[in-house]
């Protein structure tokens, strides 16, 4: 063959590769959004100035490397040789963000068959739909080695720091991970759409989501709760209780660790898994992702329904009709009642943890003020999102003949009285033990919801309720305002719980970030 | 009808909004009680800011909107009682129901219970929505979201009803159940100002019309009246319309 065949047979190759819908062009097509998304999640929507994104890196990493360094530094030595101890350590803290990706990659599945956006496009095009659909499994797949590198490499880094090189071997674990749960996440999705329809997979996968992120860690804590009477669920690897229930060092439960700890033949073993649990699925049901996407188009949510009264016309205040409209939108809401509660199930160790001590005394109740204040202020940010940024009918509420410090003070209440009805139980139950520490609680979960509210009001922006995910990258000075007024706040109660008064230099702090906070809001927002 | 006229519904004057550039500007304008009043204007004219800085839905930065006498910029909330909203996005709650969604309006503009629920039953009725009055919203189409959004700006008997783009996107049915609705209004005393970029809703259903450009108000009467303005006779609206634009266009 001569040179000018073989250039024109590469260049003929190329070109078909790259062919208008072809996989690479797909790719490109999918690589090209994703590029703008994560110039968006960067950027919140405002100009992209590379200097300041690459010093925002440089300062994250860095804070992420101290932190994986405080804790897991001190296991840098670690070698094979650590036997069922180590490999139980090791295995169960993989397993603890094995789920959190896979409640990820659940999600972003689901989001494959309900996101309208180009779908309609594709649909109506005679390209390939099990293509595009394959590409953007494995885009799925792509963000979450993505999230498990952003979790994992830090934590690398120090190990082979300290450690050695063999330690780079997690980063396959790393990439593994991603790609078995994301073969999992579209199994997963696939049958939940076979079993419950199209109409209520979306909700169905949202909860299992929820529930397949925290449910390990909660499981753990209740377990270590119950069993050794401590939150950490590294004390309860460690125990004798979990150990003496353990395979021994040579079993194939710890292939991953041994892969970890630099183990080549283990590596490739779960390199291997890992690839055959993505692509059968992947081959296997790629070809019905589309059916799936058009089965959601034609869900009708429509029908008779319950009315949120049986007296729909009656006397009643503005405020009481705002509130109730807000409770009444967020009940008939599953998605957004799920994306706003599921965080209430970290509360459950807090719960088991109260019943467990129960008959104790005060002092294993301390644990909780700090638990249910920084609850209240998250939980607290996100309804007050709803309530204030999340309005749809916003033009309605500012033409209505009622002043607008009236329609936000009813909307605060809705969000307290909403907060307070779901921390009633806990302050029950701390209340027969101790009225002063029900106090305590009570005051800081009210604070903090009431200060989450405050940041969301200075920084609301309109958006529609259904970018409800998208809240805090529209606002991340909002965003980490809430955080640290919550952490701020959950501090002071905890040292107020304590029975000492240096709670004052933490709420000067949570008031500090309140003051910096309405210092730094958009001027237009209030 | 003239004795009515001599009271203004809508009073402007000097109404300013500057965002990259005037956005409105210096705009004076008076509509009368019982008028009916279109608003026309190229693209980025100016009318929808207009008509939300009356509404109350945006802070002019200079000029006074006095409604029906009412300052208001000083007393929004006067204002906003005799006051209705429709924009051509209908924003509605997609959780509730039509009816669920008028009892609440009922409920801001503090209406009676018992006046509230008839007049919805007979909108609803009206505007053919009866059989969708306690389905969700979420499902509708557009058109049938925009009657949802017009019933609840009717509901509370506004004196004045402001309206962006109202038929935008409707099909033809629901486009003369909202023109006869608003004719209807009309004929009660009720004052309705709307934009449109469909002339000929202007051309048939307004009484006065006012062209706007860059902000400010090019001219303004009745059709004949435009069509002196403009040196043109016996042409339609949409030439006069043309004609008057592209006076004020800066020559090429």
């Amino acid at each position: 063959m001569t040179d000018a065949t073989t250039a024109a047979a590469t260049a003929a190759t190329t070109a078909a590769l790259t062919a208008p819908g072809s996989w690479l062009w797909f790719a490109r097509h999918e690589g090209r959004l994703a590029w703008r998304d994560l110039r968006y999640l960067m950027t919140g929507g405002g100009r992209w100035r590379g200097r300041n994104v690459i010093i925002t890196f440089i300062v994250l990493g860095l804070g992420l490397h101290l932190i994986a360094f405080g804790v897991v530094g001190r296991h840098a030595k670690m070698t094979l040789e650590v036997g069922t101890p180590g490999f139980t350590s090791i295995t169960g803290s993989f397993l603890l963000i094995f789920f959190l990706l896979l409640s990820q990659a659940l999600e972003q599945v689901t989001r494959l068959f309900y996101g309208r956006g180009d779908l309609d496009l594709f649909r109506s095009s005679p390209a390939s739909l099990r293509r595009i659909f394959a590409i953007r499994v494995l885009a799925i797949a792509v963000s979450t080695t993505m999230m498990a590198l952003v979790i994992a490499l830090p934590a690398i880094n120090v190990l082979a720091l300290f450690g050695g090189p063999h330690w780079f071997t997690g980063l396959g674990i790393a990439v593994a991970a991603a790609a078995i749960t994301t073969g999992i996440a579209l199994t997963m999705a696939s049958v939940l759409f076979d079993t419950l329809g199209p109409k209520r997979t979306r909700f169905a996968s949202q909860v299992a989501s929820a529930i397949v992120g925290s449910a390990f860690i909660i499981g753990i804590q209740a377990v270590a709760i119950l069993s050794i009477g401590t939150l950490s669920p590294s004390t309860l690897f460690g125990s004798d209780l979990v150990l003496a229930r353990m395979p021994d060092a040579d079993s194939a439960l710890w292939i991953p660790a041994r892969a970890l700890l630099g183990s080549g033949p283990d590596l490739v073993i779960t390199v291997l898994a890992a690839a055959i649990v993505l692509i059968v699925p992947m081959t296997l049901l790629s070809g019905r992702l589309g059916g799936y996407a058009i089965a959601t188009a034609s869900v009708h949510h429509g029908g008779n329904r319950r009315a949120w009264s049986t007296r729909l016309f009656r006397t009643t205040s503005s405020r009481q009709l705002l509130q109730r409209k807000e409770w009444v939108l967020l009940f008939r809401d599953p998605w957004l009642a799920s994306q706003t509660l599921m965080q209430l199930l970290y509360l459950i160790p807090a719960a088991l943890l109260l019943w467990r001590f129960y008959g104790d005394s005060r002092g294993a109740l301390i644990v909780l003020a700090p638990v249910l204040t920084m609850a209240a202020g998250q939980l607290g940010g996100g309804l007050a999102w709803l309530a204030v940024s999340g309005e749809d009918a916003p033009d309605l509420i500012a033409t209505a003949p009622v002043s607008p410090r009236r329609h936000l003070v009813a909307k605060v209440e809705a969000v307290l009285i909403a907060v307070l009805a779901i921390f009633a139980p806990f302050l029950i139950g701390i209340f027969s033990r101790s009225w002063s520490m029900a106090l305590i609680v009570a005051t800081g979960i009210l604070v903090a919801a009431f200060s989450s509210t405050l940041i969301q009001i200075w920084f609301r922006s309109q958006a529609r309720r259904r970018y409800f995910r998208r809240r805090q990258t529209s606002s991340r000075i909002a965003t980490f305002a809430e955080a640290f007024s919550s952490v701020a706040w959950a501090s002071a109660a905890a040292t107020a719980a304590n029975e000492s008064w240096f709670w004052i230099a933490p709420a000067i702090v949570a008031m500090l970030v309140l003051v910096g906070a309405y210092n730094i809001r958009p001027r237009t927002a209030s | 009808m003239n004795m009515e006229r001599t009271v203004s519904a809508l009073r402007v004057t000097g109404l300013r909004k500057i965002f990259q550039r005037p956005a409105v500007d210096g705009l004076d304008l008076k509509v009368g009680q019982g008028e009916f009043y279109a608003l026309l204007g190229p693209n980025g004219a100016g009318k929808t800011t207009t008509l939300r800085m009356v509404a109350g839905l945006m802070q002019p930065d200079a000029g006074t909107v006095s409604i029906f006498g009412i300052d208001a910029l000083a007393d929004p909330v006067a204002a906003k009682r005799i006051t209705s909203w429709v924009s051509d996005e209908p924003m509605i709650y997609d959780k509730l129901s039509p009816t669920e969604y008028l009892a609440f309006v009922a409920g801001l503009w503090g209406m009676d219970p018992a006046v509230a629920d008839k007049k919805s039953a007979d909108l609803l009725e009206w505007l053919e929505l009866k059989p969708h009055a306690h389905e969700r919203c979420e499902d509708f189409s557009k058109g049938m979201r925009q009657k949802v959004a017009l019933a609840g700006a009717l509901v509370h008997e506004p004196k004045l009803i402001i309206l962006d783009e109202p038929l935008t996107g409707l099909d033809a049915r629901a486009a003369r159940l909202v023109k006869d609705a608003l004719l209807a209004r009309v004929r009660q005393g009720c004052t309705v100002i709307l934009t449109t970029h469909i002339l000929e809703v202007a051309e048939r259903m307004a009484e006065r019309i006012g062209v706007i450009s860059r902000g400010r108000l090019i001219a303004e009467g009745t059709l004949e009246e435009l069509r002196k303005q403009s040196g043109s006779s016996n042409t339609s609206l949409e030439d006069v319309f043309l004609t008057l634009v592209a006076e004020q266009e800066p020559a090429q």
